[in-house]
């Protein structure tokens, strides 16, 4: 009976995802009337079909496909560590991927994000990823040693503040040139990726879902802690070093390509958790996939209400990310993974 | 009984521990040791004597130093560790009993879902399957997980400390619960307490950590009277042999009581509880009895009588004479 709610509130969210992006591809900063829009959907010349195909599809597919990855990376992220407040940018990841894209952009062998061609996609994606992995197998060795949620947390503010001071010190030596495109990077942006850099993207992120979902059992498994797990036959070691793999390649594909967007990993688990009330991740997994697409396509559109000007992914993010955290250490008792 | 019991778990030489840079931490002399089919064994010791150490090593779940633990059957455990997902529902949690016997996307047979229901039956719970962990109350969470436990089908199962923090009804109702799995279902069941008065009144067999690094087994009964209890627990003002707390006579009165049955017992205990001494040889004498389905006291001395009818009002009267 329950079983059957959920099935609904599955099919709501993608019956929603579905509705916000031909939302998100109808508005955008040149005024295209619906039905030029899909006007330029199905034709091939014109200026609507110009815009359409190679600004807002591109666009609204990297929300959902960024979305998705890096809400599922923070559901992987919150249940390895058995603790609410574990996110892929509030334990470091990010930056440690922000590292290794300012490591590639100002060792000046790549002069801009934008110009970046297919082979230097796919180098700066596995780059961000290598870092996002480092930085989460650092967290994992100290967490073996701190088990409250609020020293995992310091540990991850203290490590993104080390790997910030290193990109510091990076920014302080490069070009103007070099430091302006990074600057732009770090404000977060789904709307630079070309689809030679969607399909690299896509491709890691497919895999990584494809992976978590076949992963149900470990990632439940999870849930009861490692004594319990073993006992029921799940292999956690090989569980653990799967969750890592797979949300440092999400995670630093996303940031290699979109810049560090915060929040989402963080909040979206929690956000779906009031609608699915679930700990399952059969069914939790589909919907934090969903979720995730569903906040960044919102948060798009955001950006883009003022008018002519468009704002920074991450200055909407936080906007809702922030109240969201805020929310869940006054109600800390309540909130669990 | 037990003793033509096959045996259906054994160590042999097994040293339980922990490895580290420093050297090895030995928490037990090699021990070789059985459990039988059918059995119900409560496994105690103090406090840090390292019983959950012994539990995970002996179900395959922490590496043991050296030695091994030979079992052909497959082995169940319900530990006091934290589970996270309070979203989860009992029936969720009885669920992963099943997850050895499941494929990659948890597909539930109807044989599966008849066992998960059974165990959550056996486990009287079938009332708040449905509710989530953070609503249930501690004993009921034990008997969630015990209900996993038996999920498991497995034909051993280990518990740690499954009636910690629980009030005595509930602990009373743990233990029968295993007694019964153990004498009914033939399961075998090992069980690390500390609750002294249940595992005497409801164990098949003790295994007692000694502080010297040993494990004696035994009936219960043994240990009490060859005085194991008392040399491990170093008992304070408990009376193992008479199962009660020894009271010092503090008052110069002594009473003869006369009666029977529980009323006799009840009145000792207060009599005894509120420092008066019983002795036959007393010339004040106290006779319990029931007239017409209401209790009377008649309390005798030198040819005077008086009658109560309440312990409140004997105590209150034994009172006033002590003066």
């Amino acid at each position: 009976m329950t079983r059957g709610r959920y099935g609904l509130n599955l099919l709501a969210l993608t019956l929603m995802l579905g509705l916000l992006f031909l939302l998100n591809v109808s508005v955008g900063s040149a005024a295209l009337s619906f039905a030029e829009v899909v006007q330029g959907l199905f034709s091939h010349t014109g200026t609507a079909s110009e815009i359409v195909w190679q600004f807002r599809l591109p666009k609204a597919i990297t929300c959902i496909v960024a979305g998705s990855a890096l809400a599922t990376g923070g559901l992987l992220m919150q249940t390895l560590f058995r603790n609410p407040m574990a996110g892929p940018d509030v334990l470091g990841l990010t930056s440690g991927a922000s590292l290794f894209v300012a490591l590639l952009l100002m060792a000046g062998r790549y002069p801009s994000v934008t110009s970046i061609i297919v082979p230097g996609a796919w180098s700066v994606a596995l780059a961000a990823s290598l870092g996002g992995i480092m930085v989460f197998i650092v967290v994992i060795i100290i967490a073996r040693y701190v088990r409250d949620n609020t020293s995992l947390l310091l540990v991850g503010l203290m490590l993104s503040a080390a790997t910030s001071s290193i990109v510091s010190v990076l920014q302080f030596t490069s070009q103007a040139d070099d430091l302006q495109t990074f600057m732009i990077w770090m404000l977060g942006s789904v709307g630079s990726t070309n689809w030679a850099e969607l399909g690299v993207l896509c491709s890691i992120v497919c895999c990584g879902l494809l992976i978590s979902i076949s992963m149900v059992k470990v990632l439940n498994g999870m849930l009861l802690g490692e004594s319990y797990a073993t006992n029921l036959g799940i292999n956690m070691k090989r569980g653990r070093l799967a969750v890592v793999l797979v949300t440092g390649l999400m995670v630093g594909a996303v940031t290699a390509f979109c810049g560090p967007i915060a929040f989402v990993g963080l909040a979206v688990p929690h956000l779906i958790r009031l609608v699915v009330p679930a700990s399952n991740h059969k069914i939790l997994l589909p919907a934090v996939m969903l979720g995730g697409g569903l906040l960044l396509l919102v948060c798009d559109m955001l950006a883009q209400m003022p008018g002519s000007r468009v704002l920074p992914l991450n200055a909407i993010t936080s906007l809702i990310g922030a109240p969201v955290v805020i929310w869940m250490v006054i109600k800390a008792k309540r909130i669990s993974v | 009984m037990s003793n033509k019991a096959p045996t259906v778990l054994e160590t042999h030489s097994l040293q339980v521990g922990f490895r580290n840079r420093a050297g090895d931490k030995v928490l037990f002399e090699p021990l070789s040791l059985a459990l039988n089919r059918g059995e119900l064994v409560c496994f105690m010791g103090l406090n840090g004597a390292g019983k959950t150490t012994l539990i995970k090593t002996l179900a395959g779940i922490h590496p043991p130093l050296e030695g091994v633990v030979t079992t052909t059957q497959s082995v169940a455990i319900v530990l006091t560790e934290k589970i996270t997902g309070t979203q989860m529902t009992v029936r969720d949690l009885v669920t992963y009993g099943r997850y050895p016997y499941l494929d990659w996307w948890l597909t539930l047979s109807a044989h599966d879902q008849a066992i998960i229901e059974r165990a959550i039956q056996q486990v009287n719970l079938s009332a708040i399957a449905d509710n989530q962990l953070s609503q249930v109350s501690d004993g009921q969470l034990q008997m969630a997980l015990i209900a996993k436990a038996l999920a498991q089908d497995a034909a051993i199962l280990l518990l740690d400390e499954p009636t910690a923090h629980l009030d005595l009804n509930n602990r009373v109702e743990i233990m029968n619960l295993l007694r019964n799995l153990a004498h009914r279902a033939g399961k075998t069941i090992l069980v690390a307490t500390h609750e002294l008065d249940l595992a005497l009144q409801t164990a098949d067999k003790i295994w007692l950590a000694t502080p010297n690094k040993k494990i004696i087994t035994g009936v219960p009964e043994d240990l009490v009277l060859d005085g194991s209890f008392d040399s491990v627990f170093q008992l304070k003002g408990f009376d193992l042999k008479t199962g009660k707390i020894t009271h010092q006579a503090y008052r110069p009165l002594s009473i003869a009581l006369e009666g029977s049955s529980h009323e006799f017992l009840w009145t000792k205990n207060a009599l005894e509880r509120c420092g008066y001494k019983i002795s036959s040889e007393s010339s004040l004498h106290l006779a319990v009895g029931i007239n017409k389905e209401q209790l009377h006291f008649t309390i005798s001395a030198h040819e005077a009588t008086h009658t109560v009818s309440t312990l409140k009002e004997l105590l209150e009267y034994l009172a006033k004479v002590d003066q």
